[in-house]
């Protein structure tokens, strides 16, 4: 995938962000909220809609089996690859995002293993790259425009997934609340000059002007 | 007293350059410490092809061009007992018209073994060059090299010397390398011409703060190292000199 997972280690949770969850197996979005100490999902696959802060994606393994908080060995996207830490962790993403006010309206992180999720993160991403030439330094508004079945395995082990299909719908500058910092876009790396593999030939020879023709 | 002016050199040129990069140790023995190197046979081949075409091109000789060639490579490789010499010479004719095959429509050349000189801001001596070929008509110059086996591309050492040519007689000339086995050729265009001059004016810089280190011609040589298996030191006569001055 265009994402890489080509970078370096660096773990670490950040900030404790209330969450944001896409349910690969159901395909539904979740904003995590929390009330009176329990962890309530309110669904948002309808109305989902978010600044997605791909400035600072980050890329590693994750692990959310540990019986506890999940593990993650995360770098930003453009680094180098971080060791897997367990054959528990998996290849995963992070990033923060801010709710459309239509959905919930604050901050949150999401991250995500789950490879029918990241199928749609890449190609997001890859959206988000190739409009960023248009719009450097400005963030993607994006919307959770469909989801579509993954289907994976046989028989009894025949399993459906979603992957979320994700739309950039605007661009705008980065939201005070989102955090982080927007990135000077880096200069493009210069490379050896080319020397030359282009055959050419001699010029033909200049043929005889041809008066009938033109009178 | 510049850094050139203590070891007695008066300019540079892009195959002192080029000799720099590829063995900072030949260039020290040859340039610092004033020692003659060998050639070998291979370098001659080049210089005879290109004597032969330049007189196929002035006159139009065939036959001609192919028995100056010889000579001139019997003559230049009279004294030098490389081993090689024979497959060398062997590959003279049919080089020399292949070169024929491949040029022979640019038409008389304007000019032949043209000198440049380009000066670098900073370098206290210009840097020198030959080029072969410039078609004047044509808006074209052209440089020749022999081999053995044909390059997919202009090899980055030929684009510096021929780009540094080109941008001493104006940078809109079409500069092109032909390059010519004894069985096939190709004529490349060159690319990226400005770079490749400023490859060469940096190796040129960075040569004058590496001689500028010492006016002593052994602490020089006390900072490279040479790679004997290199054809820079095939020559026995040269490899007995690197084994005296670096006791490798």
């Amino acid at each position: 995938m265009a994402l890489g997972f080509n970078l370096e280690s660096n773990s670490g949770g950040g900030n404790f962000l209330p969450i944001c969850k896409f349910d690969a197996r159901s395909g539904r979005m979740f904003r995590r909220d929390r009330d009176n100490g329990e962890n309530v999902d309110v669904d948002i696959t309808k109305t989902f809609k978010a600044v997605i802060d791909f400035e600072n994606l980050e890329v590693g393994f994750i692990n959310f089996n540990t019986g506890g908080a999940p593990h993650f060995a995360m770098a930003t996207y453009g680094d180098t690859m971080p060791d897997k830490p367990s054959p528990d962790h998996k290849p995963g993403v992070r990033f923060v995002a801010k709710l459309a006010s239509a959905c919930g309206g604050d901050v949150r992180e999401m991250a995500s293993n789950a490879k029918a999720f990241l199928v749609g993160v890449d190609q997001l991403h890859n959206d988000y790259l190739a409009g960023l030439a248009k719009n450097a330094g400005q963030l993607p508004v994006v919307v959770l425009a469909d989801t579509v079945p993954v289907v994976s395995g046989e028989g009894s082990k025949r399993t459906t997934n979603y992957s979320p299909v994700f739309e950039i719908t605007g661009w705008v500058k980065r939201p005070d609340d989102l955090g982080g910092s927007t990135r000077v876009a880096a200069t493009p790396k210069a490379t050896p000059p080319a020397t030359g593999a282009n055959k050419v030939s001699a010029p033909s020879k200049k043929a005889p002007a041809d008066d009938e023709d033109f009178g | 007293m510049s850094n050139f002016e203590k070891y007695g050199i008066e300019h540079l040129s892009p195959s002192s350059c080029n000799l720099f990069t590829a063995s900072p140790a030949m260039f020290v023995l040859q340039k610092c410490l004033g020692k003659k190197t060998s050639v070998g046979a291979a370098a001659h081949r080049g210089s005879a092809v290109e004597h032969g075409l330049a007189h196929f091109l002035t006159t139009g000789d065939a036959a001609g061009a192919v028995s100056l060639a010889k000579n001139e490579f019997a003559t230049l490789t009279a004294m030098i007992g490389d081993p090689r010499q024979e497959k060398e010479a062997a590959a003279i004719a049919d080089m020399v018209m292949t070169a024929i095959a491949e040029t022979k429509d640019y038409g008389k050349p304007s000019s032949m073994q043209g000198k440049i000189e380009y000066k670098v801001e900073g370098l206290s001596v210009p840097l020198i060059g030959y080029y072969d070929f410039e078609f004047e008509d044509h808006g074209v110059l052209i440089d020749l090299k022999t081999t053995h086996a044909l390059p997919s591309k202009i090899s980055t050492n030929h684009a510096r010397q021929v780009a540094l040519y080109v941008a001493a007689r104006g940078d809109n000339l079409d500069a092109r390398i032909t390059y010519v086995t004894s069985k096939k050729s190709a004529t490349y265009q060159l690319e990226n011409k400005r770079e490749h001059v400023q490859a060469l004016e940096k190796i040129a810089l960075t040569i004058q703060k590496f001689i500028g280190i010492s006016d002593d011609p052994y602490e020089l040589a006390s900072l490279v190292v040479p790679d004997v298996d290199t054809f820079y030191f095939s020559d026995p006569i040269t490899r007995q000199m690197a084994f005296e001055i670096w006791g490798l």
